[in-house]
């Protein structure tokens, strides 16, 4: 735990250090809070569906900026060999990664919470349903970013990492939409919506929008993440070259 | 103590290590030399646990590395090639993290610290951001780096590359002050490096290991004979009889006449003769009047070139 710390801190201060982390950042609130925004002003309710409705397909594009760097950077600069070589164990190396990327995530969020806190200044929104949206999101981010270490520990530079990543978000959340469902089920009738309901993203994370936390979804969402983490781990424990 | 037996690797169907086998005592520095991809960056990464050998063992104070990565990282203090930095930090975060990273806390990761801002002449640098730096103080903080820890095994893979004359004499210094209580590898590709820190080198070629002992040793067996040159006016038809008496003379060469009557000749014998004393004592006793006797001095550089060639023939004879 103590040397995943170590990790930690210094993936965490290094995602600072660039300036890339304040335009991500900045961008991602202006977005975020621009959707917001639009929807407000035109259906006139206080509460968040229409932000935390756009966040799926948003996130499939702004998590895997985050995570891109996590391993193909320091392949690229050589401290992967440092970091293969300190008495640590690698999953304990991932996990302070990891955990860093979801803090920086975990601050982006708190970036949004002026809006949260204008709603209950101008209306009264069930917040509710904002505590279980926020969850739901922080749970979306978690597995994203889980697909996310685990492409950029495949690539050696970060685009391709990026691009890997983006990809892999995007087949998640296209198996949780209807339309896409459909397509399969002309194929094989039901593999569509079998796999709506066991892979796709959208389905376990809407129930949160609503108020629902099942132990379904929670349960989805975390057995994903370890199932990525795991297999990032079991890259880097048989990494032999 | 490092044992590195049999080793064997392989990168898909090249062959990076056939069967190497050396050894380093405790406390002994061993340079390793071989041509660019010869396999010394891949040996040393199998040391360090980076890499995991496809046959044969490795030990590190007696611990098998495939067994006990974690004890082995604990013990070694490893400079790669590719000098692991850290862009965005400075010399001082980067030391932190790295120190930290091996387990060291404050106060003795601050004596730490001190102690290798000093050895490596880092005082100047310590506050500024890595990528502000010079290729060769980039150099000396991944050395500070692999030294954090105060390891009793040092790997440095080319530790002078990109490096100013005199800062390679401070390095080398460095390295050769770690003899007694520090076990170190470290290659090279620049011979004449060799000379001043060890005398015990291991030569790779091609993924074997070609030559492994004293550099002395190893010129002898690479060379095979002991070379001095001589010249001397008197002719050659009084000179050459005698000198064909010689004791152990393997080979006699004249090697023609000056206008002023002085003859030169290449004279060989095997190392373990005096061939240089018996020539001396032979022109004494004639009254021979030298204008030059000199024993050919072979550098690692003819020892190395004998020795990788003699491995390459031999491969394309086999």
């Amino acid at each position: 735990m103590r040397n995943a710390l170590v990790i930690f801190r210094r993936e965490f201060a290094s995602y600072f250090n660039s300036p890339i982390a304040y335009i991500f950042i900045i961008v991602f609130l202006l977005l975020t809070g621009l959707l917001f925004m639009l929807n407000f002003f035109l259906v006139g309710q206080a509460d968040m569906r229409g932000f935390f409705g756009a966040l799926p397909l948003l996130l499939t594009f702004f998590i895997p900026a985050i995570s891109m760097r996590l391993w193909a950077e320091d392949r690229r600069q050589g401290t992967f060999e440092l970091l293969m070589t300190l008495p640590m164990r690698p999953h304990e190396v991932m996990a302070g990664k990891y955990l860093a990327a979801l803090a920086f995530f975990g601050v982006t969020l708190v970036g949004t919470l002026p809006i949260p806190i204008m709603l209950n200044a101008l209306g009264n929104p069930d917040n509710g349903t904002l505590v279980t949206g926020y969850l739901g999101t922080l749970l979306m981010g978690a597995l994203y970013l889980s697909v996310g270490i685990f492409t950029s520990g495949l690539m050696r530079d970060q685009i391709s990492a990026f691009i890997l990543g983006v990809m892999a978000c995007l087949i998640m959340w296209l198996l949780g939409q209807t339309f896409v469902a459909a397509v399969f089920d002309g194929w094989i009738d039901g593999f569509g919506r079998l796999l709506q309901q066991y892979l796709g993203m959208t389905s376990h994370f809407e129930p949160m929008l609503r108020g629902v936390v099942a132990l379904g979804d929670l349960v989805y969402f975390l057995a994903l993440t370890s199932l990525f983490l795991a297999l990032n781990a079991l890259w880097l424990e048989g990494r032999k070259y | 103590m490092i044992e590195v037996r049999d080793v064997t690797k392989r990168f898909g169907s090249t062959v990076a290590l056939d069967r190497v086998s050396f050894a380093v005592e405790k406390g002994k520095i061993l340079g390793f030399l071989g041509p660019n991809g010869a396999g010394k960056s891949t040996t040393m990464k199998i040391i360090t646990t980076f890499l995991a050998p496809d046959g044969g063992q490795v030990t590190v104070d007696g611990i098998d590395v495939l067994e006990q990565p974690l004890s082995v990282r604990r013990r070694i203090g490893y400079l790669p090639e590719n000098v692991p930095l850290y862009h965005d930090m400075s010399v001082e975060e980067y030391l932190v993290f790295v120190g930290r990273a091996r387990g060291l806390a404050n106060p003795r990761l601050r004596e730490r610290l001190a102690w290798c801002v000093e050895a490596c002449g880092l005082r100047t640098e310590y506050k500024k951001r890595i990528q502000e730096l010079s290729k060769g103080f980039r150099q000396r903080t991944g050395l500070a780096q692999a030294l954090i820890h105060d390891p009793d095994i040092l790997i440095l893979d080319e530790p002078t590359s990109g490096l100013d004359p005199l800062q390679i004499i401070g390095i080398r210094q460095l390295i050769a002050s770690l003899a007694g209580h520090k076990t170190v590898i470290f290659s090279t590709h620049i011979l004449q490096e060799v000379g001043p820190v060890t005398d015990r080198v291991a030569i790779v070629n091609e993924g074997r290991i070609v030559a492994d002992g004293r550099i002395g040793e190893l010129t002898e067996r690479a060379m095979g004979e002991n070379r001095v040159f001589l010249t001397l006016r008197r002719p050659a038809t009084e000179v050459e009889p005698a000198l064909r008496g010689l004791p152990a003379l393997s080979s006699l060469r004249a090697l023609g006449e000056a206008p002023n009557g002085a003859c030169r000749f290449e004279l060989r014998a095997p190392f373990r003769h005096d061939l240089l004393g018996a020539i001396a004592g032979l022109a004494s006793e004639r009254g021979w009047p030298l204008t030059e006797l000199q024993e050919s001095r072979y550098s690692l550089e003819d020892t190395f070139i004998a020795l990788t060639r003699a491995a390459g023939s031999q491969r394309e004879v086999a």
